[in-house]
């Protein structure tokens, strides 16, 4: 390779690069919190709810987990706009995340929902529990430590997907790098210094996650 | 023989043929005697930047610079054989003589010209503000507020100048211009300063919008010639005639018109001298 490595260029820019790694976290806790509560209530209402209900949900989620993250924020951001609703390329952002991130967790927690004992179901409706409460009080705690793995990686996943945000000019990390990259032409600097940004950031969720899931639930997870 | 070896012969076999086939072969720039002789001249457009080039509903290629190309093929007698280039790939195509000449917006630049030659200018290149009509943003002063959004394209060599020159405005970044123009149509932007050469033809999908386009000449502006292989002068000369008089006779003019809309926003004055 004829390429000479100046870092140099390119590590004036990292305090900048790391406030868009700050929104890169932001966004992917936000889409994610947003798209679990999602996910919660289509599961409660695929395994208790009505017939037309559920053929919603269902529809729902067979049309977010069949088109691609991209197409949905491209309609959130460019199509609503000519129906009078204008997002901020930040709201646009999260809420496209945070839908799509709803279609996947609504299966995690659908899941979740078929691993209950019917027993227990008859017994909190016998003790004259609404759905709500059945699912706050004796759903949740039961699958709570079977789905937090599986709830992890979709939260590692929802960090990674939120480079996407910089096509709709949001300045995370990776339309941050892109920024500094169309400045130095330091591309493989730029990008190099990112993906490392990227896999510290990464590290520290999946240990957060480790440590909250040996805390809360006792879940023994490995992160190396 | 095993089957591993097999597959790796044949991979092998593989490899050598596409080497073979891919391998540049050493293309001398054809001079002028040379592309009459041989009846027919090669030149570069770039169909990527529309309406320069661009690809019509019959998947022809057709556009401004295949128009003057066919202007300059008639001045010289010979067929035209249009070759489609893109920006990465147009100066070695033209340096390594697999094309005569490259249009494709070929600004003229120092570091450029010394890997090619440069005829005359063909066409200027012209900065400025692009907004919705009647908005008052005719000017950069008129930009440098904190209230006005600029929707610019992530990457491109007007943004360094608007962080110096309009620093108070918002700067939104998007992918690319199709995205940038349809969030001003949009309102989620007031306007954009950048290239406006071809802007017109790009805001023909917005028809609804009033649109303004104001030049702003203070940023610079630069001209487009044809590119032609280094020291190649019998086919360089040949060509500055022939556009001193496809200027003249208003035939670039006429065709610029009707690709991009409108005239040129700083016109090429004909010179007989070069």
């Amino acid at each position: 390779m004829n390429y000479t490595l100046i870092y140099s260029q390119v590590t004036g820019h990292i305090p900048y690069l790391l406030g868009g790694a700050v929104l890169t976290l932001q966004l992917a806790v936000i889409s994610f919190l947003a798209g679990w509560a999602i996910g919660l209530l289509n599961a409660s209402v695929l395994h208790f709810g009505p017939r037309p209900a559920r053929l919603a949900v269902q529809g729902y989620v067979t049309f977010f987990i069949n088109t691609p993250l991209l197409v949905q924020i491209f309609f959130i951001f460019f199509v609503l706009p000519d129906a009078g609703i204008l997002l901020s390329p930040y709201a646009a952002v999260a809420i496209g995340m945070s839908l799509n991130a709803g279609a996947y967790l609504t299966e995690i927690q659908r899941a979740g929902f078929q691993s209950l004992r019917r027993e227990e179901i008859d017994a909190a409706t016998a003790m004259g529990f609404s759905v709500p409460q059945l699912v706050w009080y004796v759903v949740l705690p039961h699958i709570a430590k079977a789905l937090y793995p599986p709830l992890s990686n979709q939260f590692i996943i929802q960090v990674m997907t939120t480079s996407i945000a910089a096509i709709f000019a949001v300045e995370e990390l990776t339309g941050r790098a892109y920024n500094v990259n169309s400045l130095t032409f330091r591309s493989l600097e730029v990008f190099s210094i990112v993906a490392v940004i990227y896999v510290l950031l990464t590290l520290v969720c999946s240990v957060a996650l480790a440590l909250l899931g040996r805390w809360l639930f006792r879940v023994k997870a490995r992160v190396f | 023989m095993t089957d591993r070896r097999a597959l790796f012969a044949g991979g092998a076999a593989a490899a050598a043929a596409a080497a073979t086939l891919l391998t540049p072969k050493d293309a001398a720039a054809r001079s002028l005697n040379d592309v009459l002789s041989g009846g027919e001249i090669r030149v570069g457009v770039n169909p990527t930047l529309p309406p320069r080039a661009l690809f019509n509903e019959r998947n022809q290629i057709d556009g401004f610079e295949p128009e003057v190309a066919a202007a300059i093929a008639r001045k010289m007698g010979v067929r035209l054989a249009l070759q489609p280039v893109g920006s990465p790939e147009r100066i070695p195509m033209v340096a390594s003589g697999r094309i005569d000449f490259v249009m494709g917006a070929m600004s003229r630049t120092s570091e450029r010209a010394k890997v090619i030659d440069y005829t005359v200018p063909v066409h200027s290149e012209n900065y400025g503000i692009v907004a919705v009509q009647g908005r008052g943003h005719t000017s950069i002063e008129a930009l440098n507020k904190p209230e006005v959004t600029l929707a610019q394209v992530r990457g491109t060599t007007a943004i360094a100048y608007i962080q110096r020159a309009i620093p108070n405005a918002q700067v939104l970044l998007l992918d690319n211009y199709p995205d940038r123009n349809r969030a001003i149509a949009q309102g989620r932007a007031q306007a954009s300063f950048d290239g406006i050469d071809s802007v017109r033809f790009a805001l023909r999908p917005f028809r609804q919008v009033q649109w303004e386009v104001t030049a702003v000449p203070e940023f610079g502006v630069t001209y487009s010639g044809l590119g032609v292989a280094k020291d190649n002068h019998s086919l360089r000369n040949w060509l500055n005639i022939a556009l001193y008089e496809l200027h003249t006779d208003g035939t670039i003019e006429r065709a610029w018109e009707k690709w991009f809309d409108g005239p040129m926003f700083t016109k090429v004055p004909a010179s007989p001298f070069f």
